[in-house]
C-alpha cells in the first residue's frame, strides 16, 4: 500500500477509478455468490454508564440491597445532596422469579434476588405506572456497590446488564459504586454524581446509623413487654434521622431525640433467651426478606435474641485487607506491579491512612452509639479475627467473608459471645458453603460445645430451613437456660427473688450488663453482684428457716 | 399397645405427622409410660387422620378432663395442624433425640430414613466436661437416599413388597446406582432393568448406594459412634437394608481407625428397636415434659374440624397463582385450535399393493414405528412400550404392521427402512437399515416436513427435552435437557398416577382448577417436595395438576434453553413429543410462548409422539429414492430374525473396573452371519466381547487418534512430565542483587539495593533433598501450574521420580476416596479428597511420601491484557484448607501416616511475593536458602513459558492446517481441570475419532501479530487495545479462568474453522455469569457450538451420545459450507482476475505503463 502514496497525483485519480471499478465489481460478485452472508458479525457489550449534570434534576436514582434501615437512611443522605432518589423495597420471592427468568442459570440467589428486584420494579414502572421503555431508561438509573472479589459478587453488574437487556430495558444505566475505586464512569468530567468527601461522609453516616439502629432494635425487641413497641419506636427514630440527614442538620440532637423514643420502651430482661449470632454470606445475612426466609424475625418469634453483623464491620474488613496486603508486601526483595503490588506506591503512608480510617470510623461509630444509648457495643477486632482463623482459613484467601466466618465462630465460642451461631449463605455460595463450611466442620470438632448451624438458602423450602433452625435452637435454649441457672446459683438467687428485685438492669431498655456469658438474662444476674448477693443470702437463710 | 391404667389424672399426647403416616402415643406424665399408641397411613389427608386418632384417644380416655391433657406434635406435616388443637410444635430431630436419650442412653448414633428426609444423630462426648452433645444433621433439599426413592425404585425394579421383605443383602454383584439424587437413582435403576439385571441385584445395589451416600454425605464427615440405632420405615421393614448398614458401618470404622467393641454381636452393635415408628411421637412427649406448664394445652377437636372444613382453602388464595384455563369459552377455543386430530389409519383394498417405507424410533422407554407411502403420507402407526430388547420390540411392531395390511387382503412391499433413537445402531447392524439418524435430526426432519420453514422445535418426550433452533431448514443450535432436569412428560405422568388419574384425563382435570400453586422449577425431586408441601397446605389435585403443567414451560425455557428473549429465536414454534397429547401441557406452553412472543405462531405436530419415526421414514424415502435401492433385509426376514439373548457371568465386561453386567443379543442374518448387539455397558470397551477385540478396538481408536490430534489429551499428559532440565543452582561465587530494608522514623520503608554472593545450602542438605518425596494432587489449579511445581522442586534437587502426582480422576478413585468431605461443592473440588486419598493410601503405601503439597493458589497466571484481576475461584483457592479440615478433624490421617501436609497460599501474579511465600512455606522442610528458592521459582516460570510455547506451536499448526484444508477444529473451552479425562468424561475423544482435531485453550497462539488477522475490526474500532483482551464484552473480568474462557470464545467467533465445545461443571459459580456472554459471542458470530454443562461425578452416557451425534451432524454441514465457501471464493478470485484483465486491457490501450500494472495486480489480493 505504501507504494501507492509515492505515485504521481495524476496517476492516482486514474488508479482510484480503476480500483473503484474493481471493488464495485467485487462487491457485486460477492453478492451474486452469496459471500456477503458469510461475513461474521461480532457481539460486544455496550456499557451505558453516563449520568450527566444536565440530567440530575430529571433522573431518579434507584437504590437498594442493604438492610431496610440502611436503605432508608442512604436515601435521606442522597436527597440531602440534591439527588432524586428512590430506595426499593426489600427483595421478595417475586424478585427471585424475575431474577431466575432473566438471569443466567446457576447464579447464586443474592444475584437473582437483587437483579430480579430491579427488573420487578422496572416492570412495575412500565406495566402499572404506564411509563414507556424510553422514559424509564432515560429518567431512572440504578446504583449498586461493585466488588472486586474473586466470587460471583464481582460480576453482579454483568448480570444486571444481561437481565436488563433480556427484559427489554436495553440501555438502562447501572452505576457501580466500586468499593475501592469510587464510582466508575467512563465519561469522567461532567458526571452528575459527585463522589466527593460529603458524599462519602454522608454515606458512611448512613451506614453507621443504620447499624446502630439495628443493633439497638435487636437488643431491645426480644425483651419488650408490649409487643410492637420497639418497632414503633424504631420507625420514629428512623424518620428523625432521615430528616436530619436529608436537611443536613447536626446529628447529635437528632440522636438524643431518638434516645428519648427508645427509652419509652418497656422491657423485661429476666426472660431467658438464647443469643443467636447470624453470620455468613454478606447479603444472605443482611437482607431481612424472603432472601433468608426472614430469619431474624423467625428467630425472634421462636424466642431467641438475635445478633446481626454490622455493615461497619464490613468496611473495617476492607480496611484490614488493605493493611494486611500492604504489610505482607513491604519487605519483599522487589516491588511487584499490578493491583496489589507496591510498585510506585508509598506503603508507609498507605498504612497510616488505613490506620486513621479505621480509627475515625470507630470513633464516629461509638460517638453516635453512645449518644443514642447503645452502650457496651464492640465493633469487631479485625486483627483478632484474622489471627484466630489463619491456621484454618488462610488470610490470603479472599472472596465473600473470607476467613471472617471461621474467625467469628471461633470467637463466638471461645469468648462465650453467643449461645448459637447460624451461618446463612445462598445455595452454592463459593466462599461460604464451598470453603468456610468445610473448615467449620473442623472448628466444631475442636469446640464440641459450639452450637453451629450452616444454612443454604434457595428461596424455597422455607419449612425445611425453619425445621433445622428449630432443631438447633432447642439446644441453644437449653444452653441459655443452663447459663442462667448457673448464674442464679452462683449469685445465690432464686428466680422469684430476681423478679421481685426488678432493678433497672432488667427493665431499662438501654441498660446493658457486663458480658460474662452469652445469655443476656444470665448477664443481668451476674450484673447484680455485691448488694443483691448479700441481700439474697439473708433471704435464702430466712427461707430455709421457714421450711 | 393399649393399656388403661386407673388412677391417671393427666395425659400428654405425642403426635407425629409424617409424609406418609400419622403416629400418636398417649403417655402418663408421672412415669413416662406409654398408655396407648396407634399409627395409620394418611394418604395425604393429614388433618383428617389426626382428627380420627384424636377421636379414638378421646373415646379411650374419656374420663380425663380436657384441661389435664397437653399435646405435642412433630413431623414434617405438623406445622399447619398444631395451632388448631393447641399443640406445641416440636422439631422432629429433637423429638427423636429426646426419645433415644430416654430409651437408649447407651446409643452412640441414630440413622433415621423417613419418607422425604434422612437424619443422622451422633452423640459426642466432650472430653473435658463429659457433656453429651447431640450432633444432628438432616439431608438438605437434594433428597437422596430416602423412603420415597426406595419406594419408586422398588416399583421400577418390579419387585413385589413381600419379596423385598425377604431379600438379603449380597454385595457380590453390585451395579452402579447414583444415590446422590432421586432422579439419577431412578434413571440408573431403569437402565439396569433394561439390561436385564435381576431385581434382587438391583435392590442390593440401591441399598448399597443409599447407605454409602448417607455415610459419606449425611454424616458431614463425622464418624458414627457405636451403638447405632436404625429408625424409620425403610430401616425397619427392609432386612437387606439393615444388613447393608451392618456391613458398611464397621468398614468405615476400620478405615478410620475408630475403636468399637468387636466382641459385641453385629445385630446389637447396629440394631433396630421394637416399635421404632413411635419414637418421634414419644420424643415429642419427652420434649413437652421440659416445657413449662401452660405450653401445649390441648384445646379439643373443634378447631381442627373447622380447619378441615374451611380453614385450608381460605389460606391458599393469598399465595396461589392463576388457573390454567380462565373460562369455558377459552377452553373451547383452545381445544378447537390445539386438539390433536385423531389419526385414522389408512384402509386398504383387497389385492392392493402397498409400497411404503418404515420409520422406526427405538426410544428408551417406548418404541414407535410408522408406515409411510411413497408420497409421504402416513398410513399406519405402531407403538410399543419397551421390553428391554430392541430387536424383539422391532420384530413385534413390524409383524403388527404387516398383519394390519395383510388382514385387509393387501400386500405390503417395504421399499426402505430407517431407524432413529437408541436402538438405531443395533437395527442398522442387524436389519441393514437404510438410514440411521440421531433423534434430534429425525425430529427436525419431521417438523420441517410438516411445517416447512420453522424457527424453533420443542420436543418433550418422556425422559428428555430437546429444543432445536432452526435456520434455513437446518439445525442452527440445540439444547438438550441434562439428566438433572427431569421436569418433563414422565413427571406429569407420575403425578397423574399418584392421584389415580389416567394421564389422558390430565388436561380435563387440570382445566377445572380455579387457581394453582406456584412450583419452583428445576429438578423433579424439588418439584415433588413442593408437591408434598402444597398438598399439606390443602391444594386439591386439580390445582396441583394445573400448577405442574404451568411449571413445564419454565423448565423448558428457563432451565434447559435459558434464552430469556424468546422473540430472538423466531416466531414459528413447533411443539412435538408424546407430552403434547396432554393439552394442559400444550396450554401452558402456548400461553408462555405467546406472552413473550406476542406474534408467535405455535403449532402442535399432528403426530407428536411419532415425530422421530416420521423423520426417519422421510429420510429413508429420500435416501432410497436417491440411491435407487434399499439395503433393508426385507420385512419377512426381519420378522423371522432369530436371536439369542444372554446375560450371565460370561457376558460381564471385565475390561475396566466398572464390571458392567452386559446383555449379548446375537442375531443370525439370512446370509448366515451373526450380528451381536451388546447392551448394558457404560463405556466404549463394553462394545466388544473378548480381549482380542478390545485390543483391536483400542488399536483402531489409537489409529484414529493419531491421525487427528487431541491437544487436550496431550496437554493433560505432557504437563505432568519432566520436559525441562532445570539450570543448575548458581555457585556461591556468583553475585546477586538484593535489597536492604530499613524502617524510617515514621514507619515508612526504605530499600537499598546491593550485591552479594549467591547463598547455597550445604551439599548435605542438597543430598537430603534429593531423597525427599513430595505428593501433589492432580486437581484444580495444579492443572494451570504443574510444570512450575515440578521444575521448582527439581531445581532444588528433588529427584524427578520423587515428585508424585496423584492419578487422573476416575470413577474408581472417587468410589474409594470420596468419603471424607463435609460439604458438597462442585465435583472438581469434591474430588480433591479422592486424590489426597489416592496419594495417602496408594502412592504412599507403595513408596512413602514425606510431604503432600497442595497450595492455596490465590491468583493464577494469565495471558490476557487489561484485566481487573487474575483471581482464582474461591473454592479452588480454598480447597486445600477444606482438605486439611477433612483429613484432620477426627483422626489426623497425615500425622498417623507420617506425612506432612503443606497448604501455603501462593500467588502467580506477583513474582516477589510469590518468592517470599514459597521460601516461607518450604524453608523448614527443604532447608534451602532464600536465594536457592528464588532461583528455583525463576526456573519454574521458565518451564511454564516453554510449556505454553510448545502447546501454542502445536495449536498453530492445527489451526493453519484446517484453514488451508477448509476443515474444522474443535476447541474445548472450559476450566483447566476439564482436561482431566475423569472430569470431561472422555467426550473429546468421541469427536476426535469422528475426525476432528481437538484444540485446548492453552494451544491457541497468543502472539499478537498472529492474532491481529482475526481481531482486526475490534482493534480498528478501538473497542480493544490488543487482541488478548475481553473488555469489549466483559468489563467485570476478575476471575482468571472465566476470562480465559470468554476470550477463547471470542477467538472461536473470529476464526472461520473453529467450532466450540463448552464444558462446565455442575454448581460452577464462576461459569454462571459467563453463560450469557459466551452465548451472545458465539451465536452472533454463528460459530458452531455445543455445550456439556452440569458435568458431575457420573457420566451421562446416553445424553453425551445424542449430543455428540447431533453436533457431528451440524459440524458436517458446517464443513460442507466451508467447502462451498472456499469454492465460491476461488470463483470470486477468478472472476476478479478476469475483470482485472478486462480493465487492464482497456487501460493498456490508452496508456501503457508497466509500473502501474504491477501495482494494480497487488490490489486485488
Amino acid at each position: 500500500m505504501s507504494t501507492r502514496k509515492d505515485l504521481p497525483t495524476n496517476h492516482e485519480t486514474e488508479l482510484s477509478s480503476y480500483e473503484n471499478d474493481l471493488l464495485r465489481f467485487q462487491a457485486e460478485q460477492e453478492l451474486a455468490l452469496g459471500l456477503e452472508q458469510a461475513k461474521r458479525t461480532q457481539w460486544f457489550d455496550p456499557v451505558p454508564r453516563q449520568f450527566f449534570m444536565k440530567d440530575k434534576a430529571t433522573t431518579t436514582i434507584l437504590f437498594g440491597g442493604l438492610t431496610m434501615a440502611h436503605d432508608f437512611l442512604v436515601e435521606g443522605v442522597l436527597k440531602g445532596l440534591g439527588y432524586k432518589v428512590q430506595h426499593m423495597d426489600c427483595p421478595d420471592n417475586e424478585s427471585l422469579r424475575f431474577g431466575k427468568e432473566f438471569g443466567n442459570r446457576g447464579q447464586c440467589n443474592p444475584t437473582y434476588f437483587t437483579v430480579g428486584n430491579l427488573i420487578k420494579y422496572l416492570h412495575h414502572l412500565r406495566d402499572v405506572e404506564g411509563k414507556s421503555k424510553e422514559e424509564i431508561v432515560s429518567s431512572y438509573l440504578f446504583i449498586t456497590s461493585g466488588s472486586c472479589g474473586p466470587c460471583r459478587f464481582g460480576t453482579y453488574v454483568t448480570e444486571y446488564r444481561k437481565a436488563l437487556r433480556d427484559a427489554g430495558f436495553d440501555g438502562f444505566r447501572v452505576l457501580l459504586f466500586q468499593q475501592q475505586d469510587g464510582l466508575k464512569q467512563a465519561t469522567g468530567g461532567e458526571s452528575a454524581l459527585k463522589l466527593d468527601t460529603s458524599f462519602f461522609v454522608g454515606f458512611l453516616k448512613a451506614v453507621l446509623l443504620g447499624d446502630i439502629l439495628n443493633a439497638v432494635a435487636y437488643r431491645i425487641r426480644p425483651y419488650e413487654v408490649e409487643t410492637g413497641s420497639t418497632d414503633a419506636a424504631m420507625a420514629r427514630c428512623k424518620q428523625i434521622l432521615y430528616d436530619a440527614l436529608k436537611h443536613r442538620k447536626w446529628l447529635i440532637p437528632a440522636l438524643i431525640k431518638c434516645r428519648k423514643e427508645l427509652e419509652s420502651i418497656q422491657v423485661d430482661r429476666t426472660l431467658v433467651k438464647p443469643k443467636v449470632s447470624i453470620i455468613g454470606e454478606f447479603w444472605a445475612m443482611t437482607t431481612e426478606g424472603d432472601g433468608n426466609y426472614q430469619l431474624q424475625r423467625f428467630l425472634e418469634q421462636e424466642g431467641a435474641e438475635v445478633e446481626v453483623q454490622s455493615m461497619t464491620a464490613w468496611i473495617l474488613y476492607l480496611i484490614w485487607e488493605g493493611r494486611y496486603d500492604t504489610r505482607k508486601r513491604m519487605k519483599l526483595r522487589g516491588e511487584d506491579s499490578g493491583r496489589y503490588g507496591l510498585e510506585g506506591k508509598n506503603a508507609g503512608s498507605r498504612l497510616r491512612m488505613l490506620f486513621l480510617a479505621d480509627r475515625a470510623i470507630r470513633v464516629m461509630f461509638q460517638t453516635y452509639a453512645k449518644t443514642i444509648g447503645l452502650a457496651d457495643y464492640h465493633l469487631p477486632d479485625m486483627d483478632e479475627i484474622a489471627e484466630v482463623s489463619h491456621e484454618h482459613y488462610n488470610n490470603h484467601l479472599r472472596g465473600g467473608e473470607g476467613h471472617m466466618e471461621v474467625g467469628k465462630l471461633i470467637l463466638n465460642v471461645a469468648k462465650k459471645k453467643v449461645n448459637m451461631t447460624l451461618s446463612v449463605k445462598p445455595f452454592g455460595c463459593m466462599p461460604s458453603s464451598g470453603v468456610s463450611d468445610g473448615v467449620q466442620s473442623l472448628i466444631t470438632e475442636k469446640y464440641p460445645d459450639a452450637i453451629f448451624l450452616p444454612i443454604e438458602t434457595t428461596g424455597d423450602g422455607a419449612i425445611n430451613v425453619y425445621s433445622r433452625v428449630q432443631m438447633m435452637l432447642f439446644k441453644a435454649k437449653q444452653a441459655a437456660q443452663k447459663e442462667f441457672d448457673e448464674a442464679l446459683s452462683k449469685k445465690d438467687l432464686t428466680l422469684e427473688q430476681l423478679r421481685n428485685v426488678r432493678s433497672s438492669k432488667c427493665t431499662h431498655p438501654l441498660r446493658a450488663s457486663r458480658h460474662v456469658v452469652a445469655c443476656t438474662a444470665a448477664n443481668v444476674v451476674y450484673g447484680m453482684s455485691g448488694f443483691f448477693n448479700r441481700y439474697s443470702l439473708r433471704r435464702n437463710k430466712a427461707e430455709v428457716k421457714g421450711v | 399397645m393399649e393399656s388403661t391404667d386407673q388412677g391417671i389424672d393427666s395425659l400428654i399426647l405425642g403426635i407425629d405427622v409424617g409424609s406418609t403416616t400419622v403416629k400418636a402415643t398417649v403417655v402418663n406424665p408421672k412415669n413416662k409410660e406409654i398408655l396407648w399408641s396407634d399409627y395409620q397411613r394418611h394418604h395425604t389427608k393429614q388433618a383428617e387422620k389426626v382428627l380420627e386418632l384424636l377421636v379414638a384417644i378421646g373415646n379411650q380416655f374419656s374420663e380425663i378432663p380436657q384441661q389435664n391433657i397437653r399435646a405435642f406434635i412433630t413431623g414434617s406435616g405438623a406445622g399447619p395442624i398444631a395451632e388448631h388443637i393447641g399443640a406445641k410444635f416440636v422439631q422432629e430431630v429433637n423429638a427423636v433425640t429426646m426419645a433415644v436419650e430416654q430409651l437408649h442412653p447407651d446409643v452412640g448414633s441414630v440413622i433415621e430414613l423417613g419418607g422425604q428426609d434422612a437424619k443422622i444423630i451422633i452423640f459426642k462426648e466432650n472430653e473435658e466436661t463429659g457433656n453429651k452433645q447431640a450432633l444432628t444433621s438432616m439431608n438438605d433439599k437434594c433428597a437422596s437416599g430416602t423412603g420415597a426413592t426406595i419406594d419408586k425404585c422398588m416399583i421400577k425394579a418390579g419387585m413385589p413388597m413381600e419379596e423385598v421383605g425377604r431379600l438379603h443383602f449380597d454385595d457380590s454383584k453390585l451395579h452402579h446406582v447414583a444415590a446422590k439424587c432421586g432422579v439419577f437413582a431412578e434413571t440408573d435403576i431403569v437402565n439396569l432393568v433394561k439390561s436385564g439385571i435381576p431385581s434382587a441385584e438391583i435392590m442390593c445395589s440401591l441399598a448399597d448406594a443409599i447407605v454409602m451416600q448417607n455415610l459419606s454425605v449425611l454424616t458431614r464427615g463425622n464418624t458414627l459412634r457405636h451403638r447405632v440405632l436404625l429408625l424409620g420405615g425403610p430401616n425397619t421393614y427392609l432386612p437387606f437394608l439393615q444388613e447393608c448398614w451392618r456391613k458398611r458401618i464397621p468398614q468405615t470404622w476400620q478405615e478410620r481407625g475408630y475403636d468399637y467393641p468387636k466382641d459385641m454381636p453385629i445385630e446389637e452393635l447396629i440394631f433396630v428397636p421394637d416399635n421404632s415408628q413411635y419414637y418421634a411421637a414419644y420424643g415429642a412427649v419427652m420434649y413437652g415434659m421440659h416445657e413449662p406448664v401452660g405450653v401445649g394445652n390441648y384445646t379439643g377437636l373443634e378447631g381442627l374440624k373447622e380447619f378441615i372444613a374451611h380453614g385450608r382453602k381460605a389460606k391458599l388464595g393469598e399465595k396461589a397463582g392463576p388457573p390454567l384455563m380462565r373460562s369455558e369459552t377459552e377452553q373451547e377455543e383452545f381445544r378447537r385450535a390445539y386438539s390433536i386430530p385423531k389419526f385414522t389409519p389408512a384402509t386398504f383394498t383387497s389385492g392392493q399393493k402397498v409400497r411404503a417405507v418404515i420409520g422406526l424410533d427405538g426410544g428408551s422407554t417406548s418404541s414407535k414405528a410408522v408406515l409411510v407411502d411413497e408420497s409421504g403420507d402416513i398410513l399406519l402407526k405402531e407403538y410399543q412400550l419397551s421390553k428391554g430388547n430392541p430387536l424383539e420390540d422391532t420384530k413385534e411392531m413390524l409383524k403388527r404392521l404387516r398383519d394390519r395390511v395383510s388382514e385387509q387382503g393387501a400386500e405390503l412391499e417395504i421399499i426402505g427402512f430407517g431407524a432413529t433413537g437408541y436402538a438405531a445402531d443395533v437395527l442398522e447392524k442387524t436389519l441393514k437399515a437404510d438410514v440411521n439418524i440421531v433423534e434430534t435430526v429425525a425430529h427436525m426432519m419431521s417438523a420441517v416436513n410438516q411445517f416447512g420453514d420453522v424457527d424453533v422445535i420443542c420436543d418433550i418426550g418422556g425422559q428428555d427435552i430437546k429444543v432445536l433452533f432452526m435456520k434455513n431448514g437446518d439445525i442452527r443450535n440445540f439444547r438438550l435437557s441434562n439428566q438433572c432436569s427431569a421436569g418433563n412428560g414422565m413427571l406429569l405422568q407420575a403425578m397423574a398416577d399418584q392421584f389415580g388419574i389416567p394421564v389422558q384425563e390430565y388436561a380435563q382435570t387440570a382445566f377445572k382448577a380455579d387457581l394453582s400453586p406456584t412450583f419452583s422449577y428445576g429438578c423433579a425431586v424439588f418439584l415433588d417436595a413442593d408437591r408434598v408441601n402444597f398438598q399439606k397446605e390443602g391444594y386439591s389435585k386439580e390445582e396441583l395438576l394445573a400448577g405442574l403443567a404451568l411449571v413445564l414451560p419454565k423448565n423448558v425455557w428457563q432451565y434447559v434453553v435459558q434464552i430469556p428473549r424468546m422473540s430472538e429465536l423466531g416466531r414459528k414454534f413447533v411443539l412435538q413429543g408424546g407430552t403434547q397429547y396432554n393439552l394442559a401441557a400444550v396450554k401452558a406452553q402456548v400461553d408462555y410462548i405467546k406472552q413473550r412472543v406476542p406474534d408467535a405462531e405455535v403449532y402442535v405436530h399432528p403426530h407428536p409422539g411419532e415425530a422421530g419415526a416420521i423423520g426417519a421414514a422421510m429420510e429413508t424415502l429420500r435416501v432410497v429414492k436417491r440411491r435407487g435401492y434399499s439395503t433393508f433385509l426385507g420385512l419377512e426376514s426381519a420378522i423371522n430374525l432369530s436371536y439369542i439373548s444372554r446375560n450371565d457371568e460370561s457376558t460381564r465386561c471385565t475390561f475396566c473396573p466398572n464390571h458392567c453386567s452386559r446383555t449379548f443379543i446375537d442375531s443370525e442374518t439370512p446370509d448366515g452371519q451373526t450380528a451381536r448387539y451388546i447392551s448394558g455397558f457404560i463405556c466404549e470397551k463394553g462394545t466388544v466381547e473378548d480381549k482380542e477385540a478390545v485390543i483391536q478396538l483400542t488399536k483402531k481408536r489409537q489409529e484414529l487418534k493419531k491421525h487427528y490430534p487431541n491437544l487436550v489429551e496431550y496437554e493433560a499428559v505432557r504437563m505432568y512430565q519432566h520436559f525441562y532440565d532445570a539450570e543448575p543452582l548458581p555457585e556461591p561465587d556468583v553475585l546477586v542483587e538484593d535489597v536492604q530494608v530499613k524502617r524510617s522514623l515514621l514507619g515508612g520503608i526504605r530499600k537499598k539495593s546491593y550485591q552479594r554472593p549467591f547463598q547455597r545450602s550445604s551439599p548435605a542438605e542438597m543430598e537430603r533433598r534429593s531423597k525427599i518425596r513430595i505428593g501433589i494432587p492432580r486437581v484444580l489449579n495444579i492443572w494451570s501450574t504443574a510444570p512450575f511445581w515440578r521444575t521448582y522442586f527439581e531445581t532444588l534437587g528433588v529427584d524427578k521420580n520423587n515428585i508424585v502426582f496423584s492419578d487422573f480422576t476416575s470413577e474408581e478413585m472417587w468410589q474409594e476416596g470420596g468419603k471424607y468431605g463435609s460439604i458438597d461443592p462442585c465435583y472438581p473440588s469434591k474430588v480433591n479428597q479422592a486424590h489426597i486419598h489416592n496419594l495417602l493410601f496408594k502412592h504412599h503405601e507403595k513408596k512413602p511420601l514425606d510431604y503432600i503439597f497442595f497450595p492455596c493458589i490465590t491468583h493464577i497466571p494469565t495471558h490476557l491484557q487489561n484485566v481487573m484481576d487474575s483471581a482464582s475461584c474461591p473454592i479452588v483457592a480454598g480447597a486445600p484448607n477444606v482438605i486439611k479440615a477433612a483429613f484432620t478433624k477426627e483422626i489426623n490421617f497425615f500425622e498417623t501416616r507420617g506425612v506432612a501436609y503443606l497448604d501455603p497460599a501462593v500467588t502467580f501474579t506477583e513474582l516477589h511475593l510469590m518468592k517470599k511465600q514459597l521460601f516461607e512455606a518450604f524453608r523448614d522442610c527443604l532447608h534451602m536458602t532464600e536465594d536457592e528458592s528464588d532461583f528455583a521459582v525463576q526456573q519454574g516460570w521458565k518451564a511454564m513459558v516453554l510449556f505454553d510455547a510448545e502447546m501454542q506451536e502445536r495449536g498453530k499448526m492445527i489451526l493453519e492446517q484446517v484453514e488451508q484444508e477448509n476443515r474444522i477444529a474443535l476447541l474445548m473451552i472450559g476450566r483447566p481441570y476439564h482436561s482431566d479425562p475423569g472430569l470431561n468424561h472422555g467426550v473429546l475423544e468421541e469427536f476426535q475419532v469422528l475426525g476432528y482435531p481437538i484444540l485446548s485453550m492453552r494451544s491457541i497462539p497468543k502472539d499478537e501479530e498472529w492474532l491481529r488477522r482475526f481481531f482486526q475490526d475490534d482493534l480498528e474500532s478501538g473497542r480493544v487495545d490488543c487482541a488478548l483482551e475481553v473488555r469489549d464484552v466483559w468489563p467485570e473480568n476478575f476471575s482468571s479462568n472465566s476470562v480465559q474462557k470468554v476470550w477463547a470464545a471470542k477467538f472461536a467467533a473470529r476464526h472461520p474453522n473453529v467450532a466450540v465445545l463448552d464444558l462446565s461443571s455442575f454448581k460452577c459459580g464462576h461459569d454462571a455469569p459467563t453463560y450469557g456472554l459466551i452465548d451472545s459471542i458465539i451465536s452472533t458470530a454463528g460459530t458452531p457450538y455445543s455445550a456439556l454443562h452440569d458435568i458431575d461425578a457420573n457420566k451421562p452416557s446416553g445424553s453425551i451420545k445424542i449430543r455428540v451425534k447431533t453436533y457431528a451432524h451440524s459440524l458436517g454441514l458446517h464443513e460442507e459450507r466451508l467447502h462451498d465457501l472456499a469454492q465460491k471464493k476461488a470463483e470470486l478470485q477468478q472472476r476478479i482476475e478476469q475483470k482485472r484483465l478486462e480493465l487492464t486491457g482497456l487501460q493498456a490501450k490508452r496508456q501503457t505503463d508497466s509500473y502501474e500494472q504491477t501495482n494494480f495486480s497487488q490490489m486485488g489480493n
